[in-house]
Order: structure tokens, then sequence, then C-alpha cells
């Protein structure tokens, strides 16, 4: 059987995979995208405890089902902001954007 | 028919080019497997397990490295598909259908979107920031932090078990139902007020011309 510690070692990767991509990318629909990425590779973290560990009450899949609505709705609504400033000010660079910068 | 297509000149190169990576890099690891699996060092589900292991790696690194953006973004396709196989070898059947439907389907087709209505179609090569040293410390740092805080401890013996449809069920419909309702209101609120800071607010300055 797969011991518990290869999915959190996955997990582990993954989420330093999207900090990465949150730190270091300039397109606001890239960051979005790592912000998912971090989003799945907690999801991993709590499906694999919840089946593991926990598999009479499974709280963490509850919680995961909660985590990929709240990322739709939470891609829906960044989509429409940054379609929003690039309509305004024709960029999608978070960098470029700055005039709530001091 | 071809030429009408976004990105024409680069389709068929990028289908060919990354269709030969991929397969020069994903047969080794599946030779590789194979042969543990015969010489029984490792197990069935341990060999899907480590298949989609590269799968994610692999996605997730194009995802976050990929200069093109469209790239990047079929990229995370792999990633997604291959965290449902995850969830299914975890024995969990709804959250990995929940998974492809939701970010196999939808996520992923309003990101390309986004990227479409944005500047992919101009130029889809970004830089990155200027902080990419800085980043990649942090995020090695990181790493580097949660594996050794999960590698320290000690998770017992346990096996993973599935849990049936109707079990999940009950226990959602049982115990969570209000915050079921709650996240129910909150896409409607949430994809409301998308929609309302998408749509173009063209017809104010009008009325006030023909008031004027």
């Amino acid at each position: 059987m797969i011991p518990l510690e290869n999915f959190l070692l996955l997990s582990a990767i993954l989420f330093a995979l999207g900090f990465y991509g949150v730190l270091a990318r300039r397109s606001a629909i890239l960051i979005l995208m790592s912000v998912e990425l971090m989003l799945a590779a907690v999801s991993i973290n709590m499906v694999a405890f919840a089946a593991y560990l926990d598999p009479e009450r499974f709280t963490g899949l509850i919680f995961t089902l909660f985590i990929i609505a709240i990322a739709a709705a939470e891609v829906g609504l960044a989509l429409g902001i940054v379609l929003r400033v690039f309509r305004e000010r024709r960029t999608a660079m978070v960098d470029e954007a700055s005039s709530l910068k001091w | 028919m071809l030429d009408r297509l976004p990105l024409p000149s680069q389709l068929d190169r990028v289908i060919l080019l990354g269709g030969t990576i991929a397969a020069l890099a994903f047969t080794p690891i599946l030779i590789a497997l194979v042969v543990l699996l015969i010489v029984d060092q490792i197990s069935a589900p341990e060999l899907v397990f480590w298949l989609a292991f590269t799968l994610i790696v692999a996605g997730a690194l194009g995802a976050v490295l990929l200069p093109n953006i469209v790239h990047a973004a079929l990229s995370l396709v792999l990633t997604l598909l291959g965290i449902s196989a995850i969830y299914l070898l975890l024995g969990q059947e709804f959250l990995a259908l929940a998974q492809i439907l939701v970010y196999g389907g939808g996520v992923t087709i309003l990101l390309v979107f986004g990227l479409m209505m944005t500047n992919a179609a101009d130029d889809p090569i970004v830089s990155d920031g200027s902080q990419k040293p800085f980043a990649a410390g942090v995020a090695i740092l990181l790493g580097v932090i949660f594996a050794a805080g999960l590698l320290d401890a000690s998770w017992g013996d346990a096996e993973a078990t599935a849990v049936s449809l109707q079990a999940f069920g009950t226990r959602l419909f049982d115990g969570y139902v209000l915050p079921f309702i709650i996240v129910g209101v909150l896409l409607d609120v949430a994809l409301s007020g998308a929609l309302l800071l998408a749509r173009p607010d063209a017809p104010e300055p009008e009325t006030e011309e023909a008031a004027s």
C-alpha cells in the first residue's frame, strides 16, 4: 500500500511550485493559475488525511468539496476584475497596474 | 482552415514538439516503473501513484515556468487531471469526478478565455518579474520546511479507506447543510459580481448626451 507520506510530499512540492508562481509571474491570470495549484495541494492533503486517518467522519472530504466550489467562484470573480483592469488600462500585468501602490 | 485558428504558425509545431518532449520524458519513467513492477519492488497502486506524481509535478513545473501563457494554461490541465487520478487512488470517486468537471472543464475554460481576451492574442510570451531568484529561494525553503516537517512526524500504518458515495452524501446533507447553502449563495453573488464587473458600461454617457 502507498504510505501517507507520499501524498504529503506531493502536496508539499505542489504548494511550493504554486508559491513560486505567485511570486515570480507578472500576468494576473498566471498568478491565478498558481493560486489554483496551491489550493489543489491543500485539497490533496485534506483528502489524504481524511482517507487514511479519519475514514469514519471524513470531514476533509467535505472541506475539499467546499474548496472546489469556492475556487470556482474565486476564478470567476478574479477574471471579471482582470478583464475590467485590462479594459481600463490595456494591461493584465500586475506590476503595471500599480496606482494603489504608494 | 488551420490558419484561422489563434496562434496559427505555432499550433502544429507546438503539438509536435510537446508530444515529442512528453514522450521522451515519460517513456523512461514508464519503463523503469514497469520493470520495478515486474520484479515486485512496487505494487500496481504505487505504479499509478508515481505516474500521477510525475504528471502532476511536470504539469505544475510547466504552468509556473513556461514563458508562453497559453502553453502554461494547457500545462495546468495536466496537473488538474493528475490530481483527479490521485483522488481516485485514495478511493474518492465523487471528488475525482467533481475535480474533472469543475477544474478540467469550467476553470480551465475560464482561464483560457481570460488569457485570450487580455493579451494572448497579441503577444503570448510574458517575461517573469525581476524577483524571480527571491521567489525561487522562498519557494524552495517553504518546500523543504514542509517536507522536513512531514517526514519528521510519524503517521502510523493506516491504509486508505474508500468512502461510499451514499455515506458522503448523507454526511454532507446531514451536518453541513448550512455551509452548503452559504456556498451556493456565495457562488451566485461572486458570479453575478463578475458579470457586473466585466460588462461594458457604455449606456450612461449616451443618456446624458440625449438629456442635454
